[in-house]
């Protein structure tokens, strides 16, 4: 369907591209430590847009056949703004492992032993256990009228477990999430059962929280907080809309010289890795901030344009909407050379990632509550914790509820006083333990 | 389609078998600063089928090739047999109906064109972008109407047609290093005639940011705090709303034991409930996503625990009845227990006699957000006021509060007269499905002291 589409669009205006997906997902979840149900779903869609009097429109479907697709692209063309969009041409595809055959032809038995090993291994008194497992192959099609093509498999597997404990109306819930193109293998699954348990078992003892402004660890989980704000002000957008606050900073030293941020769509096996973004831009490794400077912003192909910068490859499309801004894997670090396999099977680690060393009052944070409202691109946050220990005299005490952790990480980063030596992936994140000095922390 | 449906379930094994197909015609639009950043029309279809069979779990498949439903019958059928359970799901009785429930579509937005729809929303947005200080602007419209089958095989056999309209801004002011902003928010399940004369929303969002470049943060600290309707909808939303929610409970021992009907949850003046039936609002239908009417739910009478949400598993696992709270964002999900809109009754007291004996306290008004975490909140006001010597004073910014939800709840100690339903977009998240269409409702309501962090002391 997407040839005559193009075909037929490329009659119509200047220029066109369109994004084909087919997801197939299959899933399976435990509730209570048994299991509960079993899902397929199918669903295919088709992005289309097109570029005609120098005008772009966007329209999308998810229906079997094309039907009014071009005609609706054209009428959101005839709205738009112009832009000096340039479709890039032939496109030579680096390599990068993004699909997996044991996982795209594991059988339903195979995906729910994982859920009944982890069950089994998970399972303690007075705990409700519940894993939920996810596996999904991808095709996806781009094509433009410029000449680049690109189709490209993929697999996503997910294997999440969550622990819930109700004593009285104190509750812990302790979560984690093996993500791999491929399917867990047994340092996998180890290395999430030992991850659980280093969270869970301290957690049990709830201790008074400090307060005052102290060291904080954050583990490779609790980072949220401290990475959105960077994450937006590194978007090639906010920079064009002037409200980046690392606008006209490229090339200055703003962060502690051993912090870096690369975006890598290469890092093999991991889901959100593609050999071309869904523009038809090659891939590639991008630094963001490299020893405390900053590198580069991100583009898609509309904000390169109306930015007069280049396309970094990263637009990214759903079937509905027109492209936009999105990072493919942050790898973030001491250096600039952490990339995904070194996070593989290093599961064993302690908690805080062996950061604790010398704290004699701190907090180790590993979640929490409401990050991404407020006023984000300033770099403020204020979170209470969702779950959080206490460091006293270099060890973890228990846990902490009812404090909240305050700053600016702009002035944060200046200084990182450790990285951890449990760098690990969450989700499209790699990244150690990071410890930061001078975090407010009050109690309530 | 009808005939599709029945079709369908008639060459089903299964011993119970659902199938939802949603046809939605939608459109957006959005402006960045003052450039339009996209105008589109989009058509999305797809089914759903959920299977039973008896001793075993559920079997559910999703899909957009409607060519695909019979296979897909068959398939959530094999996937139910593969789940053998010791102890049975059962689903409590809901009258089967048959009925074409057709919303008001007020306006049918699909006969109005995309320019029009553009037209609009560059008013409102340009009303923003006139305020002095406001550096950038999002603004976004977004409409849709769902033709909607729901079809059971134990012969409810719904045909629906589901409207559907937000408005959204985000105002950006800016100086020197100092960035704020405004947010204004407008849902409705309601057609075009109800997207007009919202010029003066997307305004005082705008002022409001522009407002709080010169205001201060709020010292952090613990305090009395009014929360104005929209904080006090979403407080009872994520601090109380989730925890009503049965899927939370019902299959867990202890979190029953802490939901126990008939426990104190707050002062007699408190009385909170769920509506998903209250007309035109951002969560109401006439029927969920299980075929179950919705209905008012009273969750906390005088400050007891009196009731809870329910799908048709939940409550007979419980022994309750259904409330009509399974819903699902869209065909490629299963239903699950979700709020409509949610609310706290009216109180007694006009809103100055809240404040009038306060000599020192904050006054929150209109949310940015808020999240759950089981006992824990935080949710973010827009903006507040100090209160000092019964009087609203200076306006302050980064009013976040942050708590134990049974303390606060407990700490809910007036609530004022002056109900109102939020018409705000956006929407719940939940087990991977969001947005869901929710609102909220409240009075102004005090609580005797909370935690407004902001600028938590070092």
């Amino acid at each position: 369907m997407i040839e005559q589409v193009i075909k037929a669009a490329g009659a119509r205006g200047e220029g066109a591209d369109a994004l084909w997906h087919r997801v197939e997902r299959t899933s399976v979840s435990f509730e209570s430590g048994r299991l509960k149900a079993c899902g397929v779903s199918e669903e295919a869609g088709l992005n289309l847009r097109i570029l005609k009097d120098g005008r772009v429109g966007i329209a999308g479907t998810t229906a079997d056949r094309p039907g009014d697709l071009l005609e609706r692209a054209v009428a959101s063309a005839a709205l738009g703004e112009s832009v000096p969009l340039v479709f890039p041409s032939t496109t030579r595809l680096p390599n990068t492992t993004t699909f997996s055959a044991a996982a795209a032809e594991a059988s339903l038995d195979r995906l729910t032993a994982f859920g009944t090993e982890l069950v089994d291994r998970l399972s303690r008194e007075g705990c409700q256990v519940n894993v939920g497992i996810e596996r999904e192959t991808i095709e996806t099609r781009f094509l433009n009228t410029a000449g680049a093509q690109a189709a490209y498999p993929a697999t996503a597997v997910s294997v999440g477990v969550d622990l819930a404990r109700f004593a009285g109306d104190d509750v812990l819930m302790v979560y984690d999430v093996y993500s791999g193109s491929d399917l867990p293998g047994p340092e996998d699954l180890d290395a999430l059962v030992a991850s659980i348990d280093r969270r869970y078992d301290p957690a049990l003892r709830v201790v008074d929280p400090p307060d005052g402004s102290l060291p904080v660890v954050f583990t490779p989980s609790g980072w949220g907080a401290v990475l959105l704000p960077l994450e937006q002000a590194l978007s090639g957008k906010a920079v064009l809309q002037g409200v980046s606050p690392l606008a006209d900073k490229v090339g200055q030293r703003l962060f502690d010289e051993r912090f870096s941020i690369v975006d890598d769509p290469l890092a093999p096996g991991r889901p959100a890795s593609r050999p071309v973004d869904d523009e038809g831009v090659a891939s590639k490794t991008l630094p963001l901030i490299a020893d405390g400077v900053v590198r580069h912003f991100v583009y898609d192909l509309e904000t390169a344009a109306r930015a007069k910068a280049i396309s970094t490859g990263h637009g990214v499309r759903g079937t509905f909407s027109k492209p936009r801004i999105g990072y493919s894997n942050l790898v973030i670090g001491p250096t600039q050379t952490g990339k995904g396999e070194e996070g593989r099977g290093k599961g064993q680690a302690s908690l805080g990632g062996g950061l604790l060393g010398g704290i004699e009052n701190g907090l180790v944070v590993d979640d929490l509550i409401g990050v991404g409202q407020g006023n984000v691109m300033s770099g403020a946050f204020s979170h209470p914790v969702a779950l959080a220990y206490r460091i006293q005299n270099s060890e973890v005490t228990g846990r902490v509820k009812d404090a909240a952790v305050a700053g600016n990480v702009y002035e944060l980063l200046k200084r990182i006083a450790g990285f951890g030596d449990d760098g690990r992936w969450m989700g499209n994140r790699w990244a150690p333990s990071l410890l930061l000095e001078g975090v407010s922390v009050a109690r309530r | 389609m009808k005939d599709r449906l029945a079709a369908a379930l008639k060459s089903s094994r299964a011993d119970y078998t659902e199938i939802r197909v949603e046809h939605t015609w939608s459109t957006a639009v959005t402006f960045r600063g003052a450039r339009l950043e996209s105008a589109t029309a989009n058509e999305d279809l797809g089914g759903f089928v959920r299977a039973l069979v008896r001793g075993c779990g559920w079997g559910i498949a999703a899909f957009t090739s409607l060519d695909r439903l019979p296979a897909m019958v068959a398939r959530a059928g094999e996937l139910s047999r593969a789940v053998r359970l010791d102890e049975p799901i059962a689903r409590a009785p809901v009258a089967p109906a048959v009925t074409d429930a057709l919303l008001d579509l007020d306006g049918d937005v699909r006969g109005i064109s995309l320019a029009e729809k553009k037209r609009l929303l560059e008013g409102y947005n340009g009303e923003m972008l006139a305020v002095p200080g406001v550096v950038d602007t999002t603004a976004g419209y977004h409409d849709e109407v769902t033709e909607y089958w729901y079809a059971n095989s134990e012969g409810t056999l719904l045909y629906e047609l589901r409207p559907e309209v937000t408005l959204s801004g985000t105002a950006i002011a800016r100086r020197n290093g100092t960035i704020e902003k405004g947010l204004e928010s407008v849902g409705l399940r309601r057609g075009w005639n109800a997207v007009h004369d919202h010029a003066a929303g997307f305004r005082e969002a705008a002022r409001r940011a522009a407002a709080l470049l010169e205001a201060p943060t709020v010292k952090g600290g613990t305090y009395p705090v009014i929360l104005d309707n929209e904080m006090a909808g979403v407080f009872i939303h994520e601090a109380f709303g989730h925890l009503s929610e049965a899927d939370f409970v019902y299959e867990n021992q202890q979190a029953r034991d802490m939901m126990t009907l008939g426990r104190r949850f707050g002062r007699p003046v408190l009385n909170v409930g769920d509506h998903g039936a209250a007309p035109g609002l951002r969560g109401t239908l006439p029927f969920d996503d299980e075929g179950t009417p919705t209905q008012d739910t009273p969750l906390i009478k005088e400050g007891v625990l009196v009731g809870r949400l329910h799908s048709r598993e939940t409550a007979a696992k419980l022994g309750e009845r259904p409330t009509g709270n399974a819903r699902a964002i869209s065909y490629r999900h299963p239903p699950i227990v979700r709020m409509t809109n949610t609310y706290i009754a009216n109180g007694q007291e006009s809103v100055a006699d809240l404040i009038g004996d306060i000599k020192l306290g904050v006054y929150a008004c209109s949310a940015f957000g808020g999240q759950t975490l089981l006992e824990n909140f935080s949710f973010t006001a827009a903006y507040g006021h100090m209160v000092r010597d019964g009087k609203i004073a200076e306006l302050v910014k980064d009013v976040v509060l942050a708590g134990n939800l049974f303390q606060t709840l407990d700490r809910i100690e007036r609530i004022a007269n002056d109900f109102q339903w939020n018409q705000m977009g956006g929407g719940c998240g939940k087990g991977g499905q969001f947005p869901l269409p929710v609102t909220e409702g409240a009075p102004h309501v005090r609580i005797e002291a909370a935690l407004v962090g902001g600028d938590v002391p070092a």
